[in-house]
């Protein structure tokens, strides 16, 4: 035997690494466990959409430009749905990747978002009392609007600003008041005054649609409607109000737009795929843990405590990092112990065949180290470079596969290397626990 | 059989070395590769019947086929029938229902892609004719999304293939990185071709989920061959020149054994978990892992060595290899006397 590996100075030296090891961990773990785990929609439920704008005779091609614009616009009507953490994301040549977590409405969302919201004042050709109406009442443009109304340039981009107002008293529906521009508030005010007291209606078009037909009073023959503002009355309720508000404060989107994904995941399936996974998780990893105290014995068991550090430590470091978790974030996660425990299952076995060559305990052990050491590194960078490329290209889903399962690799590397070792080494300097069977080797040769 | 130590330098050696190992894998090429050659074609005639009876050569999932599915938690129990009369409104009688067994509230509903408007007067003729319902999951897919995922899912391959061998020929040599490609073009398309069988007689769908189950078989069993490969290149400068090449792939495959079957078992026991206990967007995504590593060990030890070895012979008798022969600590070498 070496005498060296249960001298004092050496024991000291593997004592200050347990204690250095330990106060990382603990350290990590208080940083990472002090905050919520941040949850993918796949979890918590929420709606994520893929949108494709589609060329209009007016915008023949989808430019770059057209996207950001299109980006842009989606972006401020998803502000005023007050949605936490909501994610817009431009992929592709024209797609637009939108992610909503948690909302619970998430028709609402979707109406709100696929609208072009191309607001137009037109001025009506005919009296409204002669307008065609469709079988629910209400008022509509007939098969050809331009024989009953006439386009003046009074269009969404010339207001300033847009808000949902309360019913007034006696009514039950809601209000959208309109702000113009300066140029917009002068077109407003001239068409007002032409259609004073004609009993032609002012045609409010939201996308080509008509959405109202007032007309207006004839006090305002002489001044036309002053001040900038209108009010567009209508069947609306405190959400409709308040999403067309959205929708035109917003602006027009550049292009149309069409919805091509939608996956919708309600909370109470997010809740129990996260139980199940995390079940199912636990489970194979209890197993593992046997597995490796059964087939390894002692250096099994201190493998089992430095995976439980490693997973301490890679779920503390998703929570700094401000990793989501998903579904296949957790799959990509229960992976990487996997990994972890190859590791050290390259190292002990490493190990052992120094032990079966007749080294000593302390020389097999420094020795299995070595020789396992680029097994692990080649090994591990394969399959980085794989994680790298799913990252690189994957979306969503497999992004968040490729995150835990790389970042879980990189810190495997780590404590493979640093604590099972460590912990080996501090196992060695307790004198009874050096005996070969409890490495799982059976010594037939009596050591001279 | 009689053994006896010799140092591998011994100059009285004249017949060719034989190491010191259990199993003799190389010697058995011809029956790994007919095994695989079999399971091969099962796949590949999986394939043909996909083709014939779908039209694709696997049952393609909402993700790659477009669709729109609905997954609704009635209220009340229902049936099948009730359900299938309602979506008769919309001309959609033959959509797929599945209504979960044990409570019938649960109803998994698959039809062509809808538009939002579309979908929603549907959910609306569902909850006034068949009863309230609690959502769980919508999801719609446009026809063209698949393709798109199927080109970055081809993409991510190739680019995970090119850096491989890249990687392997920096490592080791080209044609090392090469047979490690063969293999894992083994473990992708087997997988694949299991996965049609599986498409025929259980009806198991494959999704985007699939393809990135396939990447992490690539980068999994890439591991294996390389362990196995270091093992050899380690070997190579341990005993001397005289030694057959197929005998030094046959010690290595000996002496990772142990690592290879630790290792597959340890990964694919929470897998195992997952594929009986987790949700059902993981089972199969976790199937696929368990039939992509169980292959991938094997191609490490039973395909990608014994062609390695193959390759060699046809090259030449002797060995060639970059790395500078160490007269590092002997290997037990034993001669047979014959």
């Amino acid at each position: 035997m070496v005498k060296s590996s249960g001298s004092l100075l050496n024991r000291l030296a593997f004592l200050r690494g347990l204690i250095l090891i330990l106060a990382v961990v603990v350290a990590f773990v208080y940083l990472g466990f002090s905050r919520e785990v941040r949850l993918g929609l796949d979890l918590k439920g929420g709606t994520q959409l893929t949108l494709q704008a589609l060329p209009t005779e007016e915008v023949t091609e989808i430019t770059s430009e057209v996207m950001q614009g299109v980006e842009a616009v989606i972006q401020q009507r998803i502000n005023g749905l007050g949605v936490a953490e909501p994610l817009v994301q431009i992929s592709g040549q024209d797609r637009l990747f939108v992610q909503l977590p948690g909302v619970a409405d998430p028709d609402r969302a979707i109406a709100l978002l696929g609208d072009t919201a191309q607001l137009e004042f037109r001025k009506g050709l005919v009296p409204a009392n002669t307008l065609p109406r469709n079988e629910l009442g209400e008022v509509t443009a007939g098969e050809d609007p331009d024989a009953l109304f006439e386009h003046v340039g009074l269009t969404g981009d010339l207001l300033r600003n847009a808000y949902p107002q309360a019913p007034r008293r006696g009514s039950q529906n809601w209000e959208v008041l309109l702000e113009f521009k300066p140029e917009g508030a002068e077109k407003f005010t001239q068409l007002t005054r032409d259609l004073a007291g004609t009993g032609r209606p002012i045609g409010i078009f939201l996308d080509d649609v008509l959405i109202s037909a007032p007309v207006v009073g004839a006090e305002f023959a002489r001044t036309g409607i002053t001040g900038g503002t209108a009010v567009i009355t209508g069947n609306f309720s405190v959400e409709t109000a308040n999403d067309l508000a959205v929708k035109l404060k917003a602006g027009a989107l550049p292009a149309r737009i069409q919805v091509i994904e939608n996956r919708t995941v309600g909370a109470t399936l997010g809740e129990v795929s996260v139980r199940q996974s995390l079940y199912a998780g636990i489970g194979g990893i209890v197993l593992v843990f046997i597995f490796m105290v059964a087939y390894y014995r002692l250096p099994g068991l201190i493998a089992d405590v430095a995976l439980l550090i490693y997973a301490l430590c890679t779920f503390a470091l998703f929570q700094l990092l401000g990793v989501t978790m998903t579904l296949p974030g957790i799959a990509g996660f229960i992976l990487s112990i996997g990994m972890a425990v190859d590791a050290n299952v390259l190292i002990f076995e490493r190990i052992k065949e120094e032990l079966r060559e007749g080294k000593s305990l302390y020389k097999s052990i420094s020795e299995g180290f070595n020789r396992a050491f680029s097994s692990i590194l080649d090994s591990n960078i394969t399959t980085l470079l794989v994680c790298g490329v799913l990252f690189w290209l994957g979306i969503g889903l497999v992004k968040g596969f490729a995150v835990t399962l790389g970042i879980g690799i990189l810190v495997s590397f780590f404590t493979a290397l640093t604590c099972t070792r460590t912990l080996l080494l501090a196992a060695m300097g307790i004198p009874s626990l050096r005996k070969p069977q409890f490495y799982g080797v059976r010594m037939e040769v009596s050591q001279s | 059989m009689t053994t006896q130590e010799i140092s591998p330098t011994d100059p009285t050696l004249q017949v060719p070395h034989q190491l010191n190992y259990r199993f003799d894998i190389v010697k058995r090429s011809k029956l790994w590769f007919t095994l695989s050659l079999a399971v091969l074609v099962v796949g590949l005639t999986s394939m043909a019947f996909c083709l014939a009876s779908f039209g694709t050569p696997l049952r393609l999932g909402l993700d790659f086929s477009g669709g729109t599915l609905l997954d609704l938690s009635f209220e009340q129990p229902v049936t099948t029938e009730e359900l299938r009369q309602a979506l008769q409104e919309h001309n959609l009688g033959s959509s797929v229902i599945q209504l979960d067994t044990s409570t019938s509230q649960e109803a998994l509903i698959r039809m062509p892609p809808l538009s939002e408007e579309e979908r929603l007067a549907v959910e609306a003729t569902l909850r006034e004719e068949v009863g309230p319902f609690e959502r769980n999951l919508v999801e719609t897919v446009g026809p063209t999304v698949g393709r798109l995922l199927l080109r970055s899912g081809i993409l991510a391959v190739v680019i995970s293939f090119g850096l491989i061998v890249v990687y392997l020929t920096l490592r080791f040599q080209l044609d090392y990185a090469v047979f490690a490609i063969v293999a894992l073009l083994h473990d992708v398309v087997l997988t694949i071709g299991l996965f049609a069988l599986l498409g025929l007689t259980v009806g198991m769908e494959v999704d985007s989920l699939f393809v990135v189950a396939l990447l992490t078989i690539i980068g999994f069993s890439v591991n294996d061959t390389v362990v196995i490969y270091d093992r050899i290149r380690e070997n190579l400068r341990l005993v001397s020149r005289k030694v057959s090449f197929a005998e030094v792939v046959n010690l290595s495959l000996n002496q990772t054994f142990a690592r290879s079957f630790n290792t597959t078992l340890t990964t694919m026991l929470p897998l195992i978990a997952i594929a009986i206990l987790g949700g059902a967007t993981l089972k199969g995504f976790a199937i696929a892992l368990l039939v992509g590593f169980a292959l991938g060990v094997y191609s490490s030890i039973f395909i990608a060595s014994p062609l390695l070895v193959w390759w060699r012979q046809q090259r030449s008798a002797r060995i060639v290899d970059d790395g500078d022969p160490e007269n590092g600590d002997p290997v037990e070498v034993t001669a047979q006397g014959s």
